[in-house]
């Protein structure tokens, strides 16, 4: 399928820090196309996060394959797979996104300066993004004077700023108040539709879920329920 | 950026990265005042050596030095010598006759080395006229003189005006003897030499030995340090038959005492070094670890090895080496206060510091030869303290460094 972008087939994945083998993933099959706005929920400890951190090269499979955009990431050496979580993933995460020294903008072109994009092109970049999750008058601020729900923005911001193949966020509401939760899901819906870039992000927020259109379920490791809903 | 992103990292703790500066700052200070008190101190020893031991150069006939016998003295005819001294380079010579003998009284005898001389001549190459202590340096030809170091004096419980037996061999091997009255009583800055050499008149010594005018040593002060090597070599030429000796050779002890010195003052400044070093590690580590969820991070958005490596690096480099530019200039504000009022050390014992031939009064001498040298191990400092944080922060795992 030439608009694959994540083609999981048959991973799994146990945690055995103890002694005791702690299924987390359990002969998972996933295939995610091209602008599609994925969220991923289940109770919590159902493996959600690791599912996520497979798919983003974080983590390695026990078995299976994961094929990104035509490369299996189960096979890149460790220092390969650096690179190609530069220039292909983009992460949003629940916490500890930003770098608290540096500048709300300096933060969000982060990856294209270790990608060494041009001045200008980061630049007229980042201006654009930020004019579009509204963030235009605190370019110059830093984390620390901003909410929490403008701190995810930033995220979303550095994410999307590479253009990656696709973006995952673990949880990314899971911090926030529901006004904040609803405008980044917004902000992020918005960013799907115009850039149609491919979103999957975990949560266990009910109303967050509502604005999916692919619910993945898991329980215990295992997907239960992968439901499309239908364009109204 | 990566240089920006570290400027800032140092200055998240203001107070931690304070604390180390300031360790590096006075590390560095200490190094360089005890690196300047021993530039100052061989310095002036080194002045004392050549302006009160040896003079610049001396001629002795080869072997003299070995056995001190006085049938080795100089010959060389008198013209060329006193056309020595019309030499531009050359601003004073002293011709020595020397024996060794024996110093005898009621109370004790000693070896000596019996120096006769011309007390005009040493007081322009040697400052003899500024040792005294007691007495006078010139008495009338009618009686057989002799000056005394007070090491030796007191040692054979002697002063001015008593009289010693003196016993030596002269050039026909006789054994001969002669009394000798104390005219005066001289100290140096040299403990060990005033307790051997005793000072005559030139003429009776010559006499007693069966010589007319001939010396055995002649010792050439110079106008200038710097014409040291080129004087040595042009005398060398000029008199093949006589040794010539720069003050080095004449004074192993003193330029072998400079080197090591030297190293001292390096050891001690890589002892400073390593000590900060640990502080500078510890200091890293725990930055590193209170931000390891922001390193996990980078590291998963895609912040490679290297660029990681240089970050910790280059803040590492911030942290040791901000303190070089306030010790240096600190550091050479104090050299040089010292260096014009000199520094009293005879707290630290007058006896032991003139038993080595020191001077108490010392001027400190910012050591600028070696700044380049400092300011490279100061670097090598950071380099050695970053290995341990790079280190630590690479095993990072971005997934564990990102749960709570
Ligand atoms: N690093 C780990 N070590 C051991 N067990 C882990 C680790 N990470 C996750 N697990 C276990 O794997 C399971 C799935 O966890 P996770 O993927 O974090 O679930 P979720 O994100 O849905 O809450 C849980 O049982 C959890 O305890
Ligand atoms: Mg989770």
């Amino acid at each position: 399928m030439e608009n694959t972008v994540i083609d999981a087939h048959n991973i799994s994945k146990t945690y055995d820090p103890t002694g005791i083998p702690v299924p987390a993933i359990r002969n998972v099959h996933l295939h995610i196309a091209k602008g599609e706005f994925v969220a991923l929920v289940g109770p919590s400890g159902s493996g959600k996060t690791t599912l996520l951190n497979m798919i983003g090269g974080l983590d390695h499979p026990d078995s299976g394959n994961i094929i990104v955009n035509g490369t299996d990431i189960t096979a890149l050496r460790s220092a390969d797979l650096v690179k190609f979580r530069l220039h292909n993933i983009g992460f949003v995460f629940q916490a500890f996104n930003l770098i608290p020294v540096l500048t709300a903008s300096e933060n969000a072109e982060f990856i294209m300066l270790l990608q060494k994009e041009k001045k200008a092109k980061r630049a007229e970049r980042i201006n654009g993004l930020f004019k579009q999750v509204g963030l235009l008058d605190k370019k110059n601020t830093r984390p620390a004077q901003l909410s929490g729900g403008q701190q995810q923005r930033v995220a979303v911001v550095r994410a999307l700023a590479s253009k990656p193949q696709f973006v995952l966020a673990d949880e990314p509401t899971a911090n926030l108040d529901s006004a904040a939760a609803f405008n980044l899901l917004d902000i992020m819906a918005a960013l799907n539709r115009e850039e149609n870039m491919t979103f999957i992000f975990s949560t266990h927020d009910q109303r967050v879920i509502e604005r999916a259109k692919r619910v993945i379920t898991l329980v215990d490791g295992q997907i239960v329920s992968d439901s499309t809903k239908l364009p109204l | 950026m990566i240089i920006r992103l570290a400027w800032r990292n140092i200055w998240r703790n203001k107070m931690r990265s304070m604390v180390i500066i300031a360790s590096v700052t006075a590390g560095l200070f200490a190094g360089m005042s005890i690196m300047s008190l021993y530039k100052g101190m061989m310095k002036s020893r080194i002045r004392t050596v050549i302006d009160t031991e040896t003079g610049h150069i001396q001629l002795h006939a080869k072997g003299f030095m070995g056995d001190q016998d006085p049938k080795r003295y100089v010959q060389e005819d008198g013209n060329k010598i006193i056309k020595l001294l019309k030499d531009k380079s050359i601003r004073a010579i002293a011709q020595r006759t020397i024996t060794a003998g024996m110093v005898s009284t009621p109370n004790g005898s000693s070896g000596v080395s019996i120096i006769g001389i011309s007390p005009e001549e040493e007081m322009r190459v040697s400052g003899l006229g500024k040792k005294m202590r007691q007495g006078k340096m010139t008495w009338p030809s009618t009686t057989r003189g002799m000056l005394m170091g007070k090491k030796l004096a007191k040692k054979l419980k002697l002063t001015v005006g008593e009289k010693v037996v003196i016993t030596m061999t002269d050039t026909a091997d006789n054994l001969i003897s002669a009394a000798f009255r104390i005219q005066g009583i001289y100290q140096s800055a040299n403990a060990p030499l005033d307790e051997v050499n005793v000072y005559v008149s030139r003429k009776e010594l010559q006499e007693m030995l069966g010589l007319e005018n001939q010396v055995h040593e002649i010792a050439i002060v110079l106008h200038d340090d710097r014409l040291l090597d080129s004087t040595t070599q042009w005398l060398a030429m000029e008199f093949p038959t006589l040794a010539v000796e720069p003050w080095k050779a004449l004074s192993p002890e003193t330029s072998l005492m400079a080197e090591t010195v030297d190293t001292l003052s390096y050891i001690i400044l890589v002892i400073i070094l390593v000590a900060l070093s640990f502080g500078i590690m510890n200091t890293m580590m725990m930055s590193i670890l209170e931000r390891r969820h922001e390193i996990g991070m980078m590291m998963a958005l895609g912040m490679g090895r290297l660029p990681l490596l240089v970050l910790i690096m280059t803040e590492t480099f911030f942290l040791t080496i901000a303190g070089i530019p306030i010790a240096l200039v600190t550091g050479r504000t104090a050299i040089q206060y010292y260096a014009k009022k000199g520094m009293d050390l005879s707290g630290m014992g007058r006896e032991m510091m003139e038993s080595f031939g020191f001077e108490t009064m010392i001027y400190p001498d910012f050591p600028s030869d070696k700044i380049a040298f400092i300011i490279a191990l100061v670097f090598a400092t950071a380099l050695v303290s970053s290995v341990v944080p790079i280190l630590k922060s690479l095993s990072m795992n971005p997934v564990s460094a990102l749960q709570k």
